[in-house]
């Protein structure tokens, strides 16, 4: 793995790469060279198969964060690819020309991140969330439990309690608060 | 095609005799080992606080009361129900659990036609994989609620010794944030408070920067909010959520952060008396301590005029004439009780009831009396010799007024409670000026992990150059025709008999003298009850020695209440609880009063 990092740091910017495991890496690559890196790598490093595309919100840096993570499978080894996007400007490159099955992840990026990907096939249609109106549900500004109350009835019968107002009933009602 | 097209299915047949790489039986497949399954929650750690339901993005959770947990110090007694049609098995739920107590097993198949089968408290209503040792636990390299305290500057031991300063710095208000911002407001500290002070509140006021608005939610429960954001012996601190898994919240500096970082004239703004109309009736309240002090604060802002007669010099109790300086100092005081007079309070000082003026006169003149008069007597050991002994209590008094105490070169305290604490390094800081060396030696009976004292407090007594002797018992202050040479004590064998009564058993051969020019019993104190006068006293109902008082802090005497250290104790905010407790006693019957004559 190390050997494949060296080489493609004589031409590309590469991230410091972080190794969870030895056949695990990570590195951060710059959007306009992602291409390229993953070409070479599936092309001439033998990373053939596309594990899988994700994102992540970094709402503090206003970021998303794209992994690519790619896969040799004669050397066992895995290497994620990291891209980050301004998150006003949502916007990524489509590799489906790479890997057909990009433009499921892409399409499923757009849905549930709001990261779209211009010329990926399908990428505008509804993936699972038919009729959603909402803010991207990935997206960290998109407030879950407000939407779930909204959208879902309480199963009949539901009640709780307030740790701090049950103690008060349960271990000090005669207490007088204060001059309240 | 080709003919290798047609063949190739057939090459399939040559691993006809290797073992399957499929499961053989698929229905019993477990989870993955780390899979979020139906959950576990071990009932011998879960205290109930809530902080699943908090941060359940699918409220799917309630706090439910279940048998055989109850309430109690650092536990609501509540455990969390699930309602599995709504829970997504994100986990954040196990993420943030403040005390590990709940987890994931890797269950998650189960089928019911009941669907209200799916909602039940994980740890009481039984389940297969209660005991699942796989599945979904927190990780514990990173925890979304800090586990270490915010720093705080104070003073180094040798920066200290040698005067009256204040030790503790206090947080910065930008420190005070961080501390607030790992309190998980689950309030199970409320209950531990003897004052029942709105902790969480307060805290997310320091949270939100809004240290104006903290104060006045810090008067609503605590008058003395500066001292004990000082001094309080901060029990609430020992069930705290966050002491689980990390450092208990920092509760009683996040107190004192709110009462500095307001503008000390901002004080009088933001604490305004109510406009209620004044009721022409009044009440006396004999000492000016926290619980005296709390009472008139309370009756005052109801309409009533309050007088509190005071022995000293100043006000303030035992805040006063027994803490030291460097715990806290005498302007925090001064500005704090010029509050309590800003409600119309009128506090007369020098005025000893039983001199100055009687019980009579003060039962007749005003239509309550409130007795707060303090712990002020020493108890003696009564060993041979120590008639020749000083009282911390007065000891503390009187460098607090000023006057001369003799400073010897060596002292022994006998005590391990905070008063001797507070006198041994208060002795210790008069031996640095006048000798620059610190010769104070603190005797106790307890062994040093069940000293009554403060860890913190035996802590910086240690560093400050005092010597501690654990497991002592006086036997004689030595004297040489009338001066003090020294302490003898033996070991300490045991403290209580079989029946758990105080009767210390020691060891005769261990024995040692302790040079000291001065010895300071530190064992307790009582109250001085002379001001009674003897008709009073035969009268009252008396409890082992103390003024008997109903839950509201009255007497037996209709016309007289009495609160504080002299009749419960044993510190300041427990005085603050009691002063509003006998102030909606006393206000309950003023209103009685004012309903008959009209």
């Amino acid at each position: 793995m190390r050997h494949i990092l060296y080489r493609l740091k004589d031409r590309y910017h590469l991230g410091t790469p972080v190794f969870q495991r030895d056949d695990l890496c990570f590195v951060t690559v710059k959007r306009f060279e992602l291409r390229a890196i993953l070409t070479e790598l599936r092309d001439v490093e033998g990373f053939t198969h596309l594990t899988l595309l994700t994102a992540v919100d970094w709402i503090e840096e206003q970021q998303f964060q794209l992994t690519y993570m790619v896969n040799n499978r004669v050397a066992n080894l895995t290497l994620a690819l990291r891209v980050m996007l301004d998150r006003e400007d949502a916007t990524g490159d489509t590799i489906h020309d790479l890997w057909p099955t990009a433009a499921t992840y892409q399409r499923e990026l757009r849905e549930m991140f709001g990261i779209t990907f211009p010329g990926s096939p399908r990428v505008d249609e509804e993936f699972i969330l038919e009729g959603w109106t909402d803010l991207p549900p990935y997206r960290r500004d998109f407030d879950t439990l407000a939407y779930s109350q909204q959208t879902y009835n309480d199963r009949p019968g539901r009640v709780t309690h307030d740790p701090k107002t049950h103690m008060q009933k349960t271990l000090y009602a005669d207490y007088p608060k204060g001059a309240k | 095609m080709s003919l290798r097209d047609v063949l190739s299915p057939f090459t399939a047949w040559k691993h006809v005799i290797n073992d399957p790489v499929t499961i053989k039986d698929p229905f019993n497949r477990p989870g993955a080992d780390r899979y979020r399954g139906f959950h576990q929650n071990d009932m011998d750690k879960c205290i109930g606080c809530g902080s699943c339901e908090e941060i359940c993005q699918n409220a799917a959770i309630d706090m439910v009361p279940v048998e055989g947990q109850e309430a109690g110090p650092g536990d609501s007694g509540l455990r969390p129900m699930i309602d599995y049609g709504r829970c997504c098995w994100c986990a954040l739920c196990v993420d943030v659990c403040m005390t590990g107590s709940l987890t994931m097993s890797n269950e998650y198949t189960w089928v019911d036609s009941d669907p209200d089968a799916f909602r039940f408290v994980p740890g009481v209503d039984g389940k297969s994989w209660d005991l699942e040792p796989k599945g979904y636990q927190r990780e514990d390299t990173r925890r979304l609620t800090g586990t270490t305290r915010a720093p705080m500057g104070e003073l180094a031991p040798e920066d200290r010794i040698g005067n009256f300063c204040e030790i503790v710095d206090g947080f910065t208000p930008e420190q005070a944030v961080i501390e607030a911002d790992r309190c998980v407001e689950c309030g199970l500290c409320v209950a531990t408070c003897p004052a029942h002070m709105d902790i969480p509140d307060y805290i997310a006021k320091v949270r939100d920067g809004d240290f104006e608005g903290g104060l006045q939610l810090l008067y609503e429960t605590n008058p003395f909010s500066q001292a004990c954001g000082r001094i309080c012996t901060h029990k609430c601190e020992t069930t705290c959520a966050a002491m689980h898994e990390g450092d208990a919240i920092a509760i009683r500096w996040l107190k004192r952060a709110i009462t500095d970082s307001v503008d000390k004239d901002r004080y009088f703004d933001l604490i305004q008396k109510p406009d209620v109309p004044e009721t022409g009736q009044s009440v006396a309240v004999i000492g000016a301590g926290p619980a005296g002090l709390t009472t008139a604060f309370d009756l005052a802002r109801k309409g009533h005029k309050v007088v509190v007669f005071e022995a000293l010099d100043k006000p303030g109790g035992m805040m006063r004439y027994g803490i030291p300086e460097y715990r806290l100092p005498y302007d925090v005081l001064d500005h704090e009780i010029s509050v309590i007079e800003a409600m119309g309070v009128e506090i007369r000082c020098n005025m000893r009831v039983g001199h100055e003026i009687s019980m009579e006169q003060l039962a007749k003149a005003y239509d309550a009396v409130v007795l707060s008069i303090g712990l002020h007597q020493g108890r003696s050991t009564r060993v041979p010799g120590s008639d020749k002994a000083e009282a911390a209590i007065d000891l503390l008094r009187r460098i607090t007024a000023g006057v001369e105490v003799p400073v010897p070169e060596q002292v022994a305290v006998i005590g391990g409670g905070n008063v001797a604490m507070d006198i041994a390094r208060s002795m210790a800081r008069l031996q640095k000026i006048k000798y620059g060396r610190v010769g104070v030696t603190v005797t106790a009976l307890e062994d040093l992990d069940r000293f009554l004292a403060d860890r913190e407090e035996i802590e910086e007594a240690q560093e400050e150059g005092c010597v501690i002797y654990p497991a002592r018992g006086p036997q004689e202050i030595v004297l040489d025709g009338e001066t003090v040479m020294g302490l003898r004590t033996w070991k300490v064998q045991a403290i209580f008999d079989d029946q758990g009564r105080f009767a210390p058993k020691y060891d005769e051969a261990d024995e040692m003298i302790h040079p000291a020019g001065m010895v300071v019993e530190a064992i307790g104190q009582m109250a001085d009850i002379s001001l009674l006068g003897e008709a009073l006293t035969e009268k009252l109902e008396w409890n082992r020695g103390r003024i008997m008082i109903d839950s509201t802090g009255q007497t037996s005497e209709p016309w007289l209440w009495a609160a504080g250290d002299a009749v419960s104790g044993p510190d300041v905010i427990h005085a603050v609880a009691d002063g509003h407790r006998v102030a909606v006693s006393v206000g309950k019957m003023l209103a009685a009063k004012r309903e008959k004559v009209q």
